[in-house]
């Protein structure tokens, strides 16, 4: 499934540019450090920070997205990174439990 | 929905999570850091000869060793605190501005900050940036998407805070 599709399917919200790739997984974590070591590409990283180092770690293990969940926005500084990093970041107002149960749903397993 | 198995050359093993730990020295206000591979930070302060040393930051993050499948040799990282993205850094530094034309060939840059003792950083060999460098460019899918890790030559160390590299400060008071 691509995001653009998932994304209109989840009711996410867009917070970037969309660069449309396919969803190979998800990853749910909060802390870069563990993304950076067990994320895959092409996953979907499903997290609650915000920060610039959220996209830092994405753009080094090729994450195809980013959903940010509780409603927190980016930073104009941290959207502009993601751009040009040519990742795509979502929000939701849905924790991560609920976000990953409707993944599930959606058939990202 | 699943990825199919790739055969790559190097893999992480030996995944250590721990802390990592900035200290100063009370009366020569020298800092060093180190990683802790401990349960919880240790964030007591001691004596060291002459010297008091007071924990200042602690960040969670993980070490790691990595394993060529081609002769099973494990070359560890135990200098490596963290990977900076040149996004990261302010964008009149020279290492934004040579991470922005990077960015122009689809090169992602990244350097590898290491620990650091009253002498300056730990060295990080060549050879082990190569390695790094290739770990790391094995698990890209995305067509023409490279990353570029370098040892600090820009003495980045001394002009950036813990908080730009891509390890995890702050996380106990996230909300």
């Amino acid at each position: 499934m691509k995001i653009q599709e998932l994304a209109e399917r989840l009711e996410l919200k867009v917070a970037t540019k969309v660069f449309d790739r396919d969803v190979k997984g998800v990853y749910i974590s909060d802390m870069v450090s563990d993304v950076i070591a067990n994320a895959k590409a092409g996953d979907l990283l499903v997290t609650a920070q915000a920060h610039a180092n959220v996209i830092a770690a994405a753009n080094l293990v090729d994450t195809c997205a980013i959903v940010i969940t509780q409603g927190k926005a980016l930073a104009d500084d941290v959207v502009r990174m993601a751009e040009k990093a040519e990742i795509t970041v979502f929000t939701t107002p849905l924790n991560r439990w609920q976000m990953a149960t409707k993944l599930y749903e959606a058939g990202i397993r | 929905m699943k990825t199919e198995p790739m055969t790559r050359r190097y893999e992480m093993v030996n995944v250590r999570p721990g802390y990592l730990m900035i200290e100063q020295e009370n009366h020569t206000f020298a800092r060093r850091s180190y990683f802790a591979a401990e349960r919880t930070p240790p964030l007591e302060e001691y004596r060291e000869g002459t010297q008091f040393w007071k924990p200042q930051e602690a960040a969670q993050t993980f070490q790691f060793d990595v394993r060529d499948t081609q002769n099973g040799k494990v070359m560890p990282f135990g200098e490596l605190v963290g990977l900076l993205y040149y996004g990261c850094c302010g964008r009149d530094s020279t290492i934004y501005q040579i991470g922005d034309l990077a960015h122009d060939q689809r090169i992602s840059l990244y350097v590898a900050i290491t620990t650091e003792d009253e002498k300056g950083s730990a060295p990080l060999p060549l050879e082990k940036v190569r390695v790094l460098n290739a770990l790391f460019n094995e698990r890209l899918t995305s067509p023409g998407k490279k990353v570029l890790i370098l040892p600090d030559l820009f003495g980045l160390r001394r002009e950036i805070t813990y908080q730009q590299i891509a390890i995890d400060f702050g996380l106990t008071s996230m909300e």
